[in-house]
């Protein structure tokens, strides 16, 4: 076990670090924007937690702290620079945003360290911390699935004019979704950078987009449970697929063609209506109201003549 | 049961009060003229009924009252206070609550979820936070749910229901956040007519209980039925308005509605 976990920590922690890096697409999307901010928040994480180890030699905590505060005041500003955009124009915006990081990074001079970035961010940061900081994550944004949040964040998602009319501050929301999804991506970032002791722009690039979306399309992108199915396959397929060798990048394209084609929630979407299902059909009679082709099929004869307006349409009129 | 009494206003709200007013509305797309000129009085614990053929602009008329829409010209006021440049979901927060004339309930939430959605508004953060821990219904939503009678689907999604009922849920979630002004738009389209019979009962005991509403209905005996007082409108414009009897036996309205000229030349 012991020699496992050693073997495989750089697996973990990418793990990790993965998921926050998926959630920080999560999140938007669930709220219906088409964001890749993260993304450039991930570079923004990295780069800030990397020059401020360095340079000031901050406390871990601190350095990656202060690039979650960064990327979240950016990603408020991004908001409303992109407040009129929406869907393929808003992704597109939001790429480009990543990319003139980027950008940034290679020109940066000293500062960053140019196109061969910066090394020797050497801290304290262990996978302990990482996966502290995961955990919390986590249990913040499921629980921001729940109850009036979780159904805010769908209304805004499914049906904005709704939301709207039911005193929901979509503007808002949005806005929101953009600050979660700076700190998320940056956390992840700063959090790479002092594990690998290094930076560079190679390392926060476009490649990160295709990454975060594969394992959200995958996993499901409607909970943080879809991005951490995503982000563990991901991780681990690599090291399952060196069998393979070379065709590698056509199963992983396979695997991601046929759940966007095939399993649109993804594979969370797959189990949950696998639930509901099981559910539906242990549901004895089916309530008057139901509309009758996708009410569950009774049974015995007793259920179906019960279903048809027995005993329950009595009790009920 | 005191129901829906004016949400958070204490004292009883006198009867035939004007509560939301509309004057010289008007919402124009370009050269299109959808609504043009309409001048309209909610009045406390009374339903005002718009009658008109399809596109006649009841619906932008409704979107524009919501401020969905921005005005074109003319001015709308909430308990005599202009309203005409507050947020659209401020208005919500301000007690007025709204259907539209498709089904439009989330397809992910429960019945109980897509109605507590209507109370949510209502929630403090307390309530938001406690409800992580422990699921309950605000008494609103339960008594919204008993109102319309969908107690039985709570865990249904809206996929599972017939379309009579979906459109009840949507009833019951606008009246979950407890509205002192209700706007419905076609409540009852694609409604059987015994459903049809119960909503319009549901709407006229609101009424009784102080609920002041709008509504949109294409069911020309059930505005009457309903209905304080009708507004009829024909492509954007008001053509008549009073009493619902006279309304409708308004020649203007019986063209509008019949169509042709020739048919109320051949009626004489």
């Amino acid at each position: 076990m012991n020699a496992w976990w050693v073997s495989h920590l750089v697996l973990v922690q990418s793990t990790f670090i993965s998921l926050l890096l998926a959630l920080s697409i999560q999140v938007p999307l669930r709220a219906g924007v088409f964001s890749f901010a993260g993304v450039g928040s991930y570079a923004i994480g990295a780069y800030t937690a990397a020059i401020l180890t360095i340079r000031a030699q901050l406390a871990p905590v601190l350095a990656i702290g202060a690039g979650v505060v960064l990327a979240a005041v950016v990603g408020y500003l991004l908001a409303l620079l992109v407040a009129r955009l929406s869907g393929l124009y808003l992704g597109m915006a939001t790429i480009s945003f990543a990319l003139f990081l980027g950008v940034l990074a290679t020109n940066g001079g000293e500062l960053t360290g140019g196109a061969t970035g910066l090394f020797g961010a050497i801290s304290t940061l262990t996978t302990t911390h990482v996966v502290a900081i995961s955990v919390v994550v986590v249990l913040l944004l499921a629980a921001s699935e729940r109850g009036a949040y979780g159904r805010r964040v769908d209304a805004v998602r499914e049906d904005p004019h709704l939301a709207v009319s039911l005193g929901i501050d979509v503007t808002r929301v949005r806005r929101r979704v953009f600050v979660v999804s700076g700190a998320l991506g940056a956390c992840a970032g700063g959090m790479n950078a002092l594990l690998r002791t290094t930076v560079s722009p190679e390392t926060v690039g476009f490649h990160l987009v295709v990454t975060a979306l594969t394992m959200i399309i995958v996993g499901g992108a409607l909970s943080w449970a879809g991005a951490a199915i995503g982000a563990v396959i991901f991780t681990w397929l690599p090291s399952v697929l060196q069998v393979v060798g070379d065709w590698q990048l056509v199963v992983y394209g396979v695997l991601v063609a046929a759940a966007a084609v095939w399993v649109p929630g993804g594979l969370l979407g797959l189990a949950q209506d696998g639930w509901r299902r099981l559910r539906a059909s242990r549901r004895r009679v089916p309530p008057e109201g139901a509309a009758a082709p996708a009410a569950p099929v009774a049974a015995d004869a007793e259920q179906q003549l019960a279903a048809l307006g027995g005993p329950a349409a009595e009790v009920r009129s | 049961m005191t129901a829906v009494d004016g949400g958070a206003a204490g004292a009883a709200p006198v009867t035939g009060q004007a509560v939301l007013e509309g004057r010289d509305v008007a919402v124009h797309y370009g050269g299109i003229k959808a609504v043009d000129g309409v001048d309209l009085t909610l009045e406390t614990g009374r339903i005002l009924g718009i009658l008109g053929p399809n596109g006649s602009g009841k619906s932008t008329l409704l979107a524009a009252l919501t401020r969905l829409v921005p005005l074109t010209r003319g001015r709308l006021t909430l308990d005599g206070a202009d309203y005409g440049r507050t947020p659209p979901s401020r208005l919500a927060h301000r007690g007025i609550a709204r259907t539209f004339q498709t089904v439009r309930l989330l397809p992910d939430l429960t019945v109980l979820g897509n109605v507590q959605l209507g109370a949510d508004l209502r929630l403090g953060r307390g309530a938001r936070l406690r409800e992580l821990v422990r699921r309950s219904v605000p008494p609103a939503v339960q008594e919204a749910i008993e109102r319309t009678g969908v107690g039985d689907l709570l865990d249904l999604r809206p996929g599972e229901l017939s379309y009579g009922t979906a459109r009840k849920v949507e009833i019951a979630r606008a009246l979950a956040g407890r509205p002192r002004v209700l706007m419905l738009d076609e409540p009852t389209a694609g409604m059987n007519q015994p459903e049809r019979l119960e909503v319009a009962g549901l709407l006229r005991r609101l009424r009784d209980e102080g609920l002041t509403q709008l509504l949109v209905e294409h069911d020309v005996s059930m505005m009457v039925d309903t209905c304080d007082r009708l507004l009829a409108m024909n492509q954007g414009r008001p053509i008549a308005e009073g009493a619902p009897r006279e309304v409708v036996r308004d020649p203007a309205v019986q063209e509008a509605y019949l169509g042709k000229r020739g048919h109320r030349a051949g009626d004489r």
